[in-house]
């Protein structure tokens, strides 16, 4: 019987060793490849261009190095269409400009924000990334890991980017980003086919939307599909409350808390009261803080008819369109937030709108060892993001997706006719506000979150969440 | 004479054993050192620092974020989550794996098919399994609220995900549907280390397959249910993937656990150095909760 | 005779109460099929969807109509290439782990000496590291040796996370072997590496098993310590196979269903392989023999 165990263990053991002698061997190619891991297609594009010329010949460009280079770049296209987008812009880059290499790499949105961290405090930053603006691209910048670029953009070329992408790319006075990934305005897309056969009208002021919303009830149609357990969605209704009822003046104070600013002042109150009526009236589908968004379960009360409307960002056109572009064409439209008549009629400006004029902005971060401005590189990584990234090609590419580009000009001719409605008024509006949970500090950001479920949940008052959301405010300024 | 030379031997005896185990126990404790301990060194010294987690310049506060700790509500709302969590999670995972466990060793080889498909879910990922139950709880069109309204005869919402503290029952409930599959498989295991010689002589002494059980199996697996426990315990303790998929913490905090706190203030609002706090904090917890356990149910040992 | 009689009875009881017994087992048993079952289900279901169809007649429903699109999606997006990468890496962690960590379950569990429980009790307590908190540390371990980016750099987290839940199972499993079979073989003249190797880790087999599942399903599933080591897609591992159907806003659930179900396919096969060597262990053989 020992021998028997003997053969058999030692069996195992040659079976072992060769798994991770095989092993090893195997993996030793896989880490030489990383060295060789420039983009294949630069080769053969790049002796085609110099005869043809480059694509930023003639304009008003920092001169590049002719020296080897690597830059390293880090996005979240992972899926098509914008991953070959993006890949397209970078060997375009890299067609003109033999000399240098750029590393892209694709990261995953769910973790993105973490895969930074870890980067940045391991000193291997990527030298351009990608990023939503607000609080965080502030956060990089008084890191050290952002170039200011406000100088270049005054004295170089540069896409005619619509003024509140600038805004949301600025900030204390300094541009930190150039846009690359479109608009995205908000608003309240319908099912036009159930609004048809109930004969209701598109809503132009909240006391039309209330009406609307109670012949719905009485149809057993839910008025707004919301999944709010992923709170920005229900942060929609109320930013937009928020703004009808005070044209945004009483969010921006409250965000410096400063002259009275406060997330208890009316407007907040009106918001969220507002909401909590709505809520007991049975506007929104029970349960509406176990719904969530990332699973489409909003959608799903749409394409299914029990629900009518959804507030929500523009993507849902791409979004819905790429799910069914039929059922999309034939029943849905979309309108405003309406408007709030009272405020109206006190002269508040109604014509705010929620959403994103960058969606993401393109950061730089080119320093040397020693902590000075490596400009060589950061020329040639505003080349890169100003001329290759919205250049032609990259923005006729998103704008067939159904995205338009932060650049003045775009908004003419846009074919569907809700993204058309969408970018109309967005660029009419007179004031962008970002998503609060992108605009506010990050530890703010989770308290407004949680604050939005309790709202909905009505576990809290608006005079509850307003404190909250003030101390976590003044905790955040405190700490700059 | 004769002791002293009982003394040298028994002193080489320990000296040989003491070599053997440091040659065994070597390539395990140094794997362990660099890729646990020292992170977990590190943590505790990041923990003294206000540190947004990326910035090169972190400033030492020595104990500040340790006595907002001890004050933190929040995290300790998350502990009690955790601990809440846990109790549950031991008193339905190892019983329910117990008794699949124990329905299969007496149904042998022709429940095999049992076996592998009550496996399934520990195989499935969090994400299939998050993305599953959300839409299985929904309140609309969801399985358990469409079968309430069967049962009602009127339409019916069970908000199981939504509301505090259902929330939190309803992923435990989800945990251990996850989890005992696993507990079955390792129970098997255990049966299986026990001689069958074992279970012959008990049977030809008259004894019915529950008193087996009862009397003979369950004791003889005592160490292996410990470590059952104490491995459901730290999981719990720990436990983050489909919490994290499924409410993130969520509605309003209810499932926020103590992993889920850390992960937002390390990666989400720049504030690693109290993220570390939190996770340091949580490694002091979950040993002591750990010992503590292991002390109270202590198994007779013997070399 | 009347003695017989009640003999007769109480074997009849008997019966009655084990088919009983039985009845209700085999209850409870297929409401835990059901239980099991119906998740997986609709798992495979649901990715041969189509996203619109899904979202419209809900989750729970039966395709209609079938739509084979998605696997085809995932088999040309370079599927088994990423299932090729993952097998390399957890088979090679797998096998170190085992081996390591029944090397450090030995002495723990069957030999005496002074560290013994501060060994011990220290492995046990780095089970409760959340793993979160290594991620930076590793990375910046990584990048220094020049393993960034690579999949050996997998398997060093991958075996040492494994190490202290693994040793203290399986040192629970060693101390469940009688004792009296070494010391027999220690009479027979065997010294404790060759008891190792004869003895102890031949017995531990069904508590290796165990392990091996334990440890395998986690991980073929493990996303964090990849996703942050490897960047290039060409050494990615199924896990994130995932991330490239999964845009900023354009989630679709029935590819990733269909990642999903062809990513657990594997370890199905693997588990109704060697579920086998989960029962009965070599231990009735080595006592006898």
């Amino acid at each position: 019987m020992n021998k028997k165990v003997l053969a058999s263990i030692l069996a195992t053991v040659l079976t072992v060793t060769t798994l991770a002698g095989c092993g090893s061997s195997s993996s030793a190619p896989a880490a030489g490849g990383s060295d060789a891991n420039a983009p294949a297609a630069s080769g053969d594009a790049a002796q085609a261009s110099d005869s043809a010329g480059k694509q930023t010949d003639g304009k008003n460009l920092p001169t590049l190095t002719t020296e080897p280079m690597e830059i390293t770049l880090w996005d979240i296209s992972t899926e098509d269409p914008g991953k070959t987008n993006v890949e397209g812009a970078v060997q375009r880059f890299m067609a003109d400009y033999p000399n240098i290499t750029v590393k892209q790499t694709h990261q995953q949105n769910d973790t993105y924000k973490q895969q930074l961290v870890v980067a940045m405090s391991s000193g291997q930053c990527p030298n351009i990334y990608c990023h939503w603006g607000g609080g965080p691209m502030a956060e990089y910048y008084k890191s050290g890991f952002a170039n200011d670029i406000t100088d270049m953009y005054a004295k170089y070329d540069h896409p005619e980017f619509v003024d509140a992408a600038v805004a949301q790319s600025t900030y204390d006075g300094k541009m930190l980003a150039i846009p690359f990934s479109g608009l995205t305005g908000c608003d309240i897309f319908y099912n036009k086919t159930i609004f048809k056969d109930l004969g209701l009208e598109v809503p132009k002021t909240l006391d039309e939307l209330e009406a609307v919303c109670e012949k719905l009830k009485e149809n057993n149609i839910i008025p707004f599909s919301l999944a709010n357990a992923s709170k920005w969605t229900g942060s929609m209704y109320y930013m937009y409350l928020v703004a009808r009822h005070s044209g945004n003046a009483e969010f921006d104070a409250a965000y410096t808390q400063e002259n009275g600013g406060s997330f208890t002042s009316p407007a907040f109150i009106f918001a969220g009261e507002k909401i909590q009526d709505w809520v007991k009236k049975g506007y929104f589908p029970d349960g509406v803080n176990s719904l969530t968004a990332d699973d489409n379960q909003d959608r799903a009360l749409l394409y299914d008819g029990s629900a009518a409307m959804m507030l929500h960002g523009s993507w849902q056109v791409s979004g819905i369109k790429q799910d069914n572009e039929e059922w999309y064409n034939e029943n849905i439209g979309v309108f405003r937030f309406p408007e709030d008549s009272e405020a109206k009629a006190k002269g508040v400006p109604q014509d705010v709108e929620i959403g994103t004029a960058i969606g993401m902005g393109l950061t730089f971060n080119c320093f040397k060892e020693d902590g000075s401005v490596d400009q060589d590189m950061l020329d040639a990584c505003y080349v890169l993001a100003t001329q290759y990234f919205n250049d032609d090609t990259y923005n006729e590419a998103q704008f067939s997706t159904g995205t338009i580009p932060s650049i003045k000009g775009f908004n003419e001719n846009i074919e569907d006719p809700n993204n058309k409605y969408i970018i109309d008024e967005f660029f009419k509006a007179s004031n962008v506000q970002l998503w609060y949970d992108q605009y506010l500090p990050a530890s703010v950001t989770e308290v407004h979150k949680d604050c939005m479920t309790e709202l909905f949940g009505l576990e809290k008052t608006p005079e509850q969440i307003g404190q909250e959301q003030d101390e976590a405010m003044k905790k955040a300024l405190a700490e700059k | 004479m004769k002791k002293d030379n009982n003394v040298s031997l028994a002193r080489a005896k320990a000296r040989s054993t003491a070599r053997a185990a440091t040659v065994f126990l070597i390539p395990a404790l140094l794997l362990i050192a660099i890729f646990i301990v020292y992170p977990v060194i590190d943590t505790f010294v990041i923990s003294e620092y206000k540190w947004n987690g990326i910035s090169a310049d972190r400033i030492f506060i020595g104990m500040d974020n340790w006595r907002a700790l001890i004050h933190d509500a929040m995290f300790w709302e998350s502990f009690k989550h955790n601990l809440i969590v846990m109790v549950f999670s031991i008193l339905l995972q190892i019983p329910l794996g117990m008794l699949l466990a124990t329905f299969l060793d007496a149904g042998g080889k022709k429940f095999n098919i049992f076996k592998i498909i009550w496996f399934l879910p520990y195989l499935m990922s969090s994400v299939a399994i998050a993305f599953l139950f959300v839409y299985a709880l929904a309140t609309n069109g969801g399985i358990v609220s469409s079968l309430a309204t069967i049962i009602q005869g009127k339409r019916a919402t069970v908000d199981l995900l939504g509301t505090s503290p259902q929330a939190l029952y309803t992923v435990i409930g989800v945990m251990a549907w996850q989890f005992t599959p696993f507990y079955m498989v390792y129970f098997i295991a255990g049966y299986g280390n026990i001689d069958t010689s074992v279970y012959e002589a008990a049977i030809i002494d008259g004894a019915t397959r529950w008193q087996y059980i009862k009397h003979i199996a369950i004791p003889l697996l005592g160490p292996i249910f410990k470590t059952a426990c104490t491995m459901s315990l730290i999981g719990s303790l720990k436990y983050f993937d489909m919490i994290w998929n499924m409410t993130q913490g969520g509605p309003a905090g209810s499932t926020e656990l103590m992993a889920t706190y850390m992960y937002k203030l390390s990666f989400q609002q720049f504030n690693m150095g109290y993220g570390s706090t939190v996770a340091a904090g949580m490694f002091i917890l979950i040993t002591a909760i750990a010992l503590i356990f292991n002390k109270l149910f202590k198994v007779k040992e013997d070399y | 005779m009347a003695k017989d009689n009640t003999k007769e009875t109480d074997y009849r009881k008997s019966k009655i109460k084990s088919i009983i017994a039985w009845t209700i087992a085999i209850i409870f048993a297929c409401v835990q099929l059901v239980l099991t079952l119906t998740p997986f289900f609709f798992m495979i279901m649901n990715s041969f969807r189509k996203q619109f169809d899904m979202l419209q007649q809900g989750v729970f429903h039966l395709p209609d109509p079938w739509f084979t699109e998605n696997y085809v999606t995932v088999v040309t997006h370079d599927f088994f290439g990423y299932f090729f990468r993952s097998v390399i890496v957890v088979s090679i962690s797998l096998v170190l782990m085992l081996i390591i960590s029944s090397f450090a379950a030995y002495p723990l569990a069957r030999m005496k000496f002074k560290l013994n429980p501060f060994i011990y009790a220290a492995i046990v307590a780095m089970m409760s590291v959340p793993m979160h908190v290594t991620l930076i540390p590793i990375f910046k371990m990584t990048t220094m040796i020049g393993f960034n980016d690579t999949l050996k750099s997998l398997i060093g987290p991958y075996v040492a996370f494994a190490l202290p839940m693994s040793v203290f199972i399986l040192t629970a499993f060693m101390k469940t072997i009688p004792k009296e079979i070494e010391e027999s073989a220690e009479i027979d003249g065997c010294n404790k590496y060759k008891n190792f190797f004869l003895m102890i880790l031949p017995l531990s087999k069904s508590g290796l098993s165990t392990l091996a599942i334990y440890n395998g399903v986690g991980m073929w599933n493990e996303f964090a310590f990849a996703n942050t080591l490897i960047l290039s897609p060409e050494k990615k591992t199924l896990p994130l196979a995932l991330g490239q159907f999964k845009g900023e806003h354009s989630l679709n659930i029935p590819i990733n269903m269909a990642v999903l179900t062809l990513s657990v396919l594997p370890m199905i096969v693997l588990f109704i392989i060697f579920q086998d060597k989960l029962v009965k262990g070599m231990m009735a053989g080595a006592v006898k023999g």
